[in-house]
């Protein structure tokens, strides 16, 4: 009898609960099993009149029930909070979050950063020097004679008769050649000066990276394979390139290469003076009156070393048209790299 | 240098070659041309034009109204200048002509009301002269309708070579013309002449003597009398006008042209100037001063090499004449100087006077010694012919101790081993041969050459291995595509410097770089500041001795256009002078050190809809060299010292250091340095010593297991003295606590008048825990009451809250 009750409010219970859409509802569902005159209370009171023997059955069943239908009543209630929320607490979306301002490197560090990473995978050491250099290692050792033309090149700052500020990084090349011995294969980035006008394109500071490699067997044809291999990261895949014979008093032979203007791909334009060329490094082979002022065998060994201006080549790969911004520190420049 | 290509044809044939090819190969094989211009395609449309009527405009006083014949047709044409009249033979531009200067298309205009059908040209529309007083009135001679780059020869292509220092062979139309013959394996042939010679001999009428023979090695003189001196004909003048020279007397023109011929700089002085007919060529051993032919007087130090009459300086040698000797109208016969002067000598001079010429451009980079002879020889015989002179027979040649070719070795096998590939060999003997170099020993194995003495750049076998490479071409060299890699040590020197860029970024830094010259004003106020000899101006004149006057300049600059809120690092080396020196004599002098400043200012954080504005202040400088220094793993290494009175830079700073050596200092900028900087607002900055900071090895990190016990924290606050500074209260704490207590934190501060008169309270916030075990309450307790008992007893504080 009181078992038939049982599974008649655990159907009818089934049945309602589905139904059940909002908190009026629910209250009316509450009312209806759980209060004191509720279905499920009625049942317990019931229970008085069962027999001893019924008793502890029925009354297990019906705290099954109540335990089962009370679970289920309180998981609906959970979950109809919880779409409450939702509805009244609607998070705006498109209101902006807290940004974290995250600096930058300088373009031109950036820059050297980027043919740093390209020669340290070809196997280069960095090193550095200063930049208040002796006329000795500027000139001197480098193969540029006393009062030479070589000289008019590179206008020089100097700051007595025999020291100045480096107008390039190759005194870096004596400097290493004279505290390591070959094999040396260096990279060696910096901060040149030059006594230059200052026009939007050339100012009187600059960055260089100068690479340097000597061994018993260095040729020519392995500086054209590595500045190749360099250029092709650093500009790109597929890019025409030549070496045309130049002349620096430390290196011989001598060459400049030039890669086709991307700007205009060759066809000419006003960057490349419509040569469809741009000039983007000097090299050559180390010239053997260079070992011998840093007690290198010059029969034994060979060497080759190139050097780049890091602004000129930012000045292609941005676009930018006047050298002066990379020292103006314009925040407005700073931010967009 | 201008080199004319039709110039060039005169001594190697280079017909049916492109002239564009002609620039490839020059500039690859190491002459490079920078510019070309081709003036057949650049005058081509211009024509010769007929001015048949010339009225005035109707609207304009200043313009003329003019029909102008063009062979074929009439045509109204405005022209505004003033020397147009009817009867001219003119340059005409018609409709659709492109004008050189401006770059400009002529189109249909109409100009004050009236149609114009095309221009008239001046010189400098034309881009021939800057002269634009009147248009070009052309000879009666030539025809109208032609077209200006036949009738006025027009149709030279001219190049640009930029000729590198070692190359001063190079720096003439011959030296040009015998790269091109042995690039092209070409015949090349010199300027061929016959010397007519009177009876009458040289030595009767001149006499040459060399007192200084080291820095004047050869000097050959010879005489042209009766010249007229005059107009040069017109193929002169426009052989001279293509390269950029202006055509002045057949005499001058002449010793330009064949100075542009054969490379050999020539003097010609009025023999009838010269004391005593006589040159003297020697050093002067005192100070003088001298009148040269551009009539400046210059001051001439001891030991310049000058050229005299019998009785006064003449000339400074190979740099320029003097106006005393100087060649005039009136001139009748003429002393012809083609020298060779010592390099060193002439740069010398040319540096000292700060004057630089033609002359000494060649001179100082080496003329060829043994070509003075044929360009004498050259220039008497063109003044002969130009001038309707008579050269005197015979030459003076002083040339004491010859100049002879040198000798140079070649191993065949080392051009393999520099070059990375081989020639065979008897293309490397072609290639040298063509280049003017003669084998004077073989052997399988080696061959000596022997060098020209216009070479003065080849005395090495590497020296010929250069030439034989540039002359194959460089192309010809094999690109490897593989590279060895020795597996010795690798160094990054940069990779320190590399991390605090990449640190500061992250803190949210940008990357500023500052010129380190800099000017008076700016490097006085931080060190020991090193000059620069010759700056560029006085902004520049010396080396900055601290990165914070250029951050300043930067925060100024950014500040003063609106970009107010600023954090900016750098990284750069500064140069000061040991206080006990005057001049740097060595390297011990002086100190070079990287450094990196942070500078701050403006705000912190904007007001957003969540957060407040907030301001930087000294405690963001602190949190920022903290983060910096904890990130390098060197926050146990360094101490703080704080200071509040105000020094050269601060009125309010901090150091960092580590056993007892100032890593960096840094605070608030004092507001008389903001004044002389513009700057109206706070600015906070730091400035480390990066040779000190990267010289501190930082410890090696060791992994920890994570804590597997439970944290205690305990919240209390104290209302101090105000004197009470929180570095003596977090001290103390540390001091009397035990190992259980594991960090404190400051959460709370302030000053209010319900807690008394000059007092503040500090909030803290304690953190107990231990690695071994979890701890009783009892534990914490009591160390947290000692803790409350000691401070209170300590400070005379009291226990807030309580």
């Amino acid at each position: 009898m009181l078992e038939e009750k049982i599974s008649e409010i655990n159907s009818g219970f089934n049945q309602d609960i589905v139904t059940i859409k909002d908190q009026k509802q629910l209250e009316e569902l509450r009312i209806k099993y759980f209060s004191r005159n509720g279905l499920v209370s009625q049942l317990f009171n019931e229970l008085k009149n069962a027999s001893k023997e019924e008793k502890p059955v029925l009354g297990k069943s019906l705290n099954t029930l109540r335990n089962d239908l009370t679970a289920r009543f309180d998981s609906l209630k959970v979950k109809l909070e919880i779409s409450k929320e939702k509805e009244e607490d609607k998070i705006d979306l498109s209101l902006p979050g807290t940004r974290r301002i995250i600096g930058s490197r300088h373009l031109i560090t950036q820059t050297l950063d980027e043919i740093k990473t390209i020669f340290k995978g070809l196997g280069f050491s960095v090193v550095g020097g200063p930049e208040l250099e002796s006329d000795y290692n500027n000139f001197g050792a480098l193969n540029f004679p006393p009062n030479h033309p070589a000289r008019d090149m590179q206008d020089t700052f100097f700051i007595t008769e025999d020291f100045l500020l480096r107008t390039h990084t190759s005194p870096v090349q004596i400097r290493v050649m004279e505290k390591y011995k070959p094999p040396i294969r260096v990279i060696m980035p910096g901060l040149c000066y030059r006594n230059e006008a200052i026009s939007s394109r050339s100012y009187c500071v600059f960055h260089q990276v100068e690479g340097l490699y000597v061994d018993t067997d260095v040729t020519f044809a392995e500086l054209k394979g590595t500045l190749v291999s360099f250029a092709q990261q650093f500009y790109g895949e597929g890019l025409k390139y030549r070496f045309r014979p130049s002349f620096f008093p430390f290196t011989e032979p001598s060459a400049e290469m030039d890669i086709t203007c991307f700007l205009c791909h060759g066809k000419g334009c006003r960057v490349c003076k419509h040569s469809g060329w741009l000039e983007i490094l000097g090299c050559g082979m180390v010239d053997p009156n260079v070992f011998d002022n840093v007690n290198i065998d010059h029969e034994k060994y060979t060497g080759y070393a190139f050097g780049m201006g890091i602004e000129r080549t930012a000045l292609l790969k941005y676009g930018i048209d006047d050298i002066r911004i990379f020292f103006e520190n314009d925040f407005r420049f700073l931010r967009q790299f | 240098m201008k080199v004319s290509l039709n110039w060039l044809k005169d001594y190697i044939d280079l017909k049916g070659i492109p002239s564009n090819d002609i620039v490839e190969r020059l500039t690859m094989s190491g002459l490079e041309v920078e510019d070309v211009v081709d003036e057949t395609a650049i005058y081509k449309d211009f024509i010769v034009a007929y001015v048949k009527e010339k009225k005035k405009h109707p609207n304009a006083d200043k313009l003329s109204l003019c029909t102008v014949n063009t062979g074929t047709e009439d045509l109204q044409v405005i022209c505004g200048a003033p020397n147009v009249e009817a009867g001219q033979k003119v340059v005409f531009a018609p409709i659709g002509t492109l004008i050189p200067k401006g770059n400009f298309k002529i189109t249909k205009a109409k100009i004050r009301g009236v149609e114009s059908y095309g221009m008239i040209c001046a010189e400098d529309e034309l881009d021939l002269s800057d002269d634009h007083s009147g248009i070009m009135v052309l000879d009666e001679k030539v025809s109208v309708g032609k077209s200006i780059a036949d009738e006025l020869s027009l149709n030279d292509t001219i190049m640009e070579i930029a000729i590198t220092p070692n190359r001063p062979d190079a720096l003439s139309h011959i030296g040009v013309a015998r790269d091109l013959a042995a690039i092209y394996n070409k015949e090349f042939k010199l300027p061929w002449f016959k010397l007519q010679e009177s009876s009458h001999k040289v030595k009767d009428f001149a006499s040459v003597e060399i007192e200084d023979t080291e820095n004047c090695p050869r000097y050959t003189a010879m005489v042209v009398r009766n010249v007229k001196v005059k107009e040069s004909p017109e193929w002169l003048k426009n052989r001279l006008t293509k390269i950029g020279l202006r055509p002045i007397n057949n005499v001058v023109d002449i010793t330009n042209f064949v100075m542009y011929e054969l490379g050999q700089p020539l003097h010609a002085f009025d023999l009838d100037r010269l004391a005593g007919h006589k040159i003297i060529v020697k050093s002067t051993e005192v100070e003088s001063t001298f009148k040269t032919l551009d009539s400046k007087e210059r001051k001439l130090p001891a030991g310049t090499l000058i050229i005299c009459d019998g009785e006064k300086p003449v000339a400074i040698a190979g740099v320029m004449g003097g106006e005393n000797s100087e060649i005039s109208n009136s001139t009748k016969n003429i002393l012809i100087e083609s020298a060779f002067f010592n390099p060193a000598s002439v740069r010398r001079t040319s540096k000292r006077l700060g004057l630089s010429t033609e002359a000494s451009y060649r001179f100082e980079r080496w003329v060829d010694p043994s070509g003075t002879l044929p360009a004498a020889e050259r220039t008497a015989q063109l003044i002969a012919e130009l001038g309707e002179g008579e050269i005197l027979n015979g030459v003076i040649d002083v040339y004491p101790e010859k100049i002879i070719e040198k000798e140079v070795p070649l191993r065949f096998e080392r051009i393999k081993r520099v070059l990375g590939y081989s020639i065979p060999n008897e293309k490397v003997i072609s290639i040298l041969k063509r280049l003017g170099l003669k084998v004077k020993f073989e052997s399988e194995k080696e061959y000596r050459f022997s060098v020209p003495t216009y070479r003065s750049d080849i005395e090495r076998e590497i020296d010929l291995i250069e030439e034989i490479a540039r002359i194959n071409g460089y192309d010809n060299i094999p690109t490897i595509s593989k590279i060895s890699i020795s597996l010795g040590e690798k160094v990054d020197e940069s990779s320190f410097v590399d991390q605090t860029r990449e640190i500061a970024c992250v803190l949210g830094f940008y990357e500023m770089l500052n010129n380190p010259l800099q000017g008076e004003d700016l490097t006085e106020i931080t060190g020991n500041r090193i000059q620069v000899l010759n700056p560029q101006s006085i902004d520049m004149a010396y080396l900055r001795t601290s990165l914070i006057p250029g951050a300043l300049t930067a925060v100024a600059k950014n500040i003063n256009v609106g970009e107010k809120n600023l954090k900016l690092f750098e990284i750069g080396n500064v140069f000061n002078l040991n206080p006990d020196k005057e001049k740097i004599e060595s390297f011990y002098d002086f100190t070079e050190v990287q450094k990196l400043v942070f500078i701050l200012t403006g705000k912190e954080n904007e007001k957003t809809w969540q957060q407040q504005e907030k301001l930087f202040d000294i405690y963001s400088l602190k949190g920022i060299v903290d983060s910096y220094l904890l990130r390098l793993s060197l926050d146990k290494a360094a101490a703080d010292s704080y200071y509040h009175n105000e020094e050269t830079i601060y009125d309010l700073y901090f150091t960092k250091s580590y056993k007892g050596k100032i890593l960096g200092t840094g605070g608030r900028i004092k507001k008389e340095l903001l004044k002389q900087f513009d700057i109206p607002q706070d600015v906070f900055c730091f400035e480390f010593d990066l040779n000190l900071l990267r010289s501190i090895k930082p410890e090696q990190r060791k992994y920890k297991e994570p804590l597997k016990y439970p944290k205690s924290t305990r919240d209390l606050a104290f209302v101090f003295e105000k004197s009470v500074t929180y570095e003596q209260v977090i001290k103390f704490i540390w001091q009397m606590s035990s190992e259980l207590l594991k960090s404190v934190r400051i959460f709370d501060l302030f000053e209010n008048p319900s807690l008394g008169k000059s007092k503040k309270s500090m909030a803290f916030s304690l953190e107990y825990y231990s690695e071994e075990r979890t701890l009783t309450e009892e534990e914490i307790e009591k160390e947290f009451s000692k803790l409350i008992s000691e401070v209170t007893k300590k400070f005379n504080a009291t226990l807030r809250g309580t």
